[in-house]
């Protein structure tokens, strides 16, 4: 059978719960070796999207594939293809490491000797060093999670499904993390992970973003950035003795098309540069003016934005 | 790889869910403790039998039939006689507690006796215990026979003397009637309550997902977590059978094999309950409540256990008839104490097999539809 480049592809795909749409007439494609980022905010429809493409879930309409095989015929067929992190630890707290990742791999059917070598792999991928005997309870929550990864990707599948692999875990593993992604997409996996931490978005080669059921923007963080701001972001930032005021007033002045305090910064966006300069002209001595280039927040805020005008 | 069942995949689910066991105190507890529990309290704590009723008797004849009369009750291990306190009423002992019942013998009593006119004795009874009072009447029926027999010559013979006699269990030994019941609460108890956990506590921590993101069955999952349950209930039943026959002598006179299939039967349907409760509830909590409700309640009051079905009120009696451990009971009674066979024990095994088809029935289906895409 000829392969695709395409690790998945969706069509049109939606998913009602009752009269509640989660996902709302999306398509999309994920090319093989790709960091895919799913952006959005809780209930945008990220895991719902996730439960289908792992076969967890049955679309309500629309056809989901994933590598070339279809989601809802194959559905034994993908599930051996594809690697789920959930986005809760699934793993089994009363056992042992060993114990764990041998129950996994014997759902799957592997053999001892695969379960030795690949559980040798992973834990020198990961840099696991507990014994194995310990009980999973007793290791600390980021050596927990990327244990959890360990068992997703025993069976060494093609595409791995991580759904917010990072929530509440400390910034270094979280670094730490997103290394053994980059490693992982190195080898040769497709990675679809789920974020709603938009610093880490910046590591997907594309990155897709939901809201309320549909996908609003997808593109590589770098044509996201120039597509929403054509023109230059400004960061204005008070020093000691600024008037408060001045801000205040530069958020009537119509001319000012955005402004977005980030901490005691300010992002400001104006659209015509010939109004700008008559701006930075009256601008008091205390303020600190640069251009900057947008973060993905702002360009999640902006299109937002875009969407609710 | 991923094509049909596998048992070796259920396997290793039981192999999990048995380390599941031993590392979890609360089930373990449950397990062990349940039944051991059960049978202190039912087999020893709780006794139906009557044994040295305290009687107090108001001897007012003071004759040589009175004392012989009395001494009657006295020589009976069912009661204790003492004479009543001078000064002291004979409703006021009943009213305190010291006595269950009064017996009177009016003045005279041994005059009519002697010259063979119908005499009467009044017994005064606590009516507020109604189950104590009711034994005491049926052993009273005991003693007036031996009484007619002891004093008969001045007594009329009655035209018809009833004579009772009690099959399957002549000493009316409570051990006999509760013992063989207890295997159907423990149980009815233990399996409905642990399954509804073990599959709860799955969808609780999440991990339900991990089992249904990979290749196993749906079928897999449910034989691999129940086949421990039903290792470790079965167990449960085979201790309490040992107790019954070697601790409190309960006979067994019927078939084995009958027994067995009976225990597979109720066992297999209350996994299957438990199973269905847990997928409907998926919260650990609300499961043991439903079970408690479901399978405890029922057990206890509405089996027959205890409680005799022919006297609940008729909605009660009806309801019964959908209720697996009233069949249980009834096959667990036949087959130890009155050695009923194959066509005795039709109905109730009929009806265990219909209720166990339809429970399995309902679970496998609500398991499926939860977890299958």
């Amino acid at each position: 059978m000829k392969q695709t480049p395409w690790a998945v592809q969706v069509r049109d795909l939606s998913v009602r719960f009752g009269n509640f749409t989660a996902v709302d007439h999306i398509s999309f494609a994920v090319r093989r070796g790709e960091i895919f980022g799913f952006l959005g905010a809780n209930g945008a429809g990220k895991t719902t999207t996730i439960r289908v493409l792992c076969g967890l879930l049955v679309p309500s309409s629309g056809q989901v594939c994933i590598s070339d095989l279809d989601c809802t015929a194959d559905a034994r067929a993908v599930k051996a293809k594809v690697g789920y992190m959930s986005q809760r630890f699934t793993l089994y707290n009363d056992l042992t490491v060993e114990e764990n990742l041998a129950f996994a791999a014997s759902l799957r059917k592997l053999s001892e000797e695969t379960i030795r070598r690949r559980t040798r792999e992973l834990f020198s991928f990961v840099d696991f060093t507990f014994p194995v005997t310990t009980r999973v309870a007793d290791l600390p929550g980021g050596i927990k999670q990327q244990l959890a990864l360990a068992a997703a990707l025993l069976h060494d599948p093609e595409i791995v499904f991580l759904d917010e692999p990072t929530a509440g875990v400390a910034p270094a593993v979280r670094a730490r993390f997103w290394e053994l992604i980059r490693k992982l997409a190195q080898a040769g996996k497709t990675l679809f992970v789920t974020t709603h931490y938009l610093d880490e978005a910046e590591n997907c080669e594309r990155i897709a973003l939901m809201r309320e059921g549909r996908i609003i923007a997808l593109d590589s963080p770098a044509r996201l950035k120039a597509a929403t701001f054509r023109e230059p972001l400004l960061e204005i930032e008070p020093k000691l003795g600024a008037p408060r005021t001045w801000v205040e007033n530069l958020q009537l002045d119509p001319k000012v098309a955005r402004l977005q305090p980030y901490g005691r910064r300010y992002h400001v966006l104006i659209l015509d540069p010939k109004a700008w300069r008559k701006i930075a002209a009256r601008m008091p001595k205390t303020f600190k003016l640069r251009t900057i280039s947008p973060s993905l927040e702002d360009v999640f805020i902006r299109l937002v934005e875009g969407e609710r005008a | 790889m991923t094509g049909g069942f596998y048992l070796s995949r259920a396997a290793s689910m039981a192999r999990k869910e048995i380390r599941h066991i031993l590392r979890d105190p609360f089930t373990l507890a449950w397990a062990v403790g349940l039944p051991i529990v059960m049978m202190l309290f039912f087999g020893y704590a709780i006794d139906f039998n009557v044994r040295e009723v305290r009687l107090v008797a108001a001897d007012r004849d003071h004759t040589r039939a009175s004392r012989e009369l009395l001494s009657l009750f006295g020589s009976s291990r069912f009661f204790r006689v003492q004479p009543l306190e001078a000064g002291r009423s004979a409703p006021a002992d009943l009213v305190q507690e010291k006595t269950k019942g009064v017996l009177i013998v009016e003045p005279g009593f041994g005059r009519d006796l002697g010259a063979g006119r119908p005499v009467q004795v009044q017994l005064l009874l606590d009516g507020a215990d109604n189950s104590t009072t009711g034994l005491i009447v049926s052993y009273f029926a005991g003693i007036q026979q031996l009484a007619w027999k002891r004093l008969a010559l001045a007594v009329p013979r009655a035209p018809v003397a009833l004579v009772t006699r009690y099959l399957f269990n002549p000493e009316l030994n409570s051990h006999w009637f509760v013992v063989p019941g207890l295997a159907v609460v423990v149980m009815g108890i233990l399996s409905i309550i642990l399954t509804a956990l073990t599959v709860a506590r799955e969808w609780e921590t999440g991990s339900m997902e991990l089992l249904l993101s990979t290749p196993v069955r749906p079928l897999e999952i449910i034989l691999g977590k129940l086949a421990p349950y039903l290792g470790l209930v079965f167990a449960t039943v085979v201790f309490i059978y040992l107790m019954a026959r070697l601790q409190f002598g309960v006979p067994f006179r019927g078939s084995h094999l009958t027994y067995l299939v009976g225990v597979i039967l109720f066992l297999t349907l209350c996994l299957a309950q438990g199973l269905l409760i847990s997928v409907l509830t998926r919260q650990q909590t609300v499961a043991v409540q439903v079970s408690f409700i479901s399978g405890l309640l029922p057990t206890l009051l509405l089996s027959g256990f205890i409680f005799p079905i022919e006297s609940m009120p008729g909605f009660f009696q009806g309801l019964t008839f959908i209720l697996p451990p009233r069949w249980f009971v009834t096959v667990s009674r036949g087959l130890f104490l009155k050695g009923a066979g194959l066509a005795e024990l039709a109905l109730p095994l009929g009806m265990l097999t219909l209720l166990n088809l339809l429970m399995v029935g309902a679970s496998l289906r609500a398991f499926k539809r939860d977890v299958e895409p």
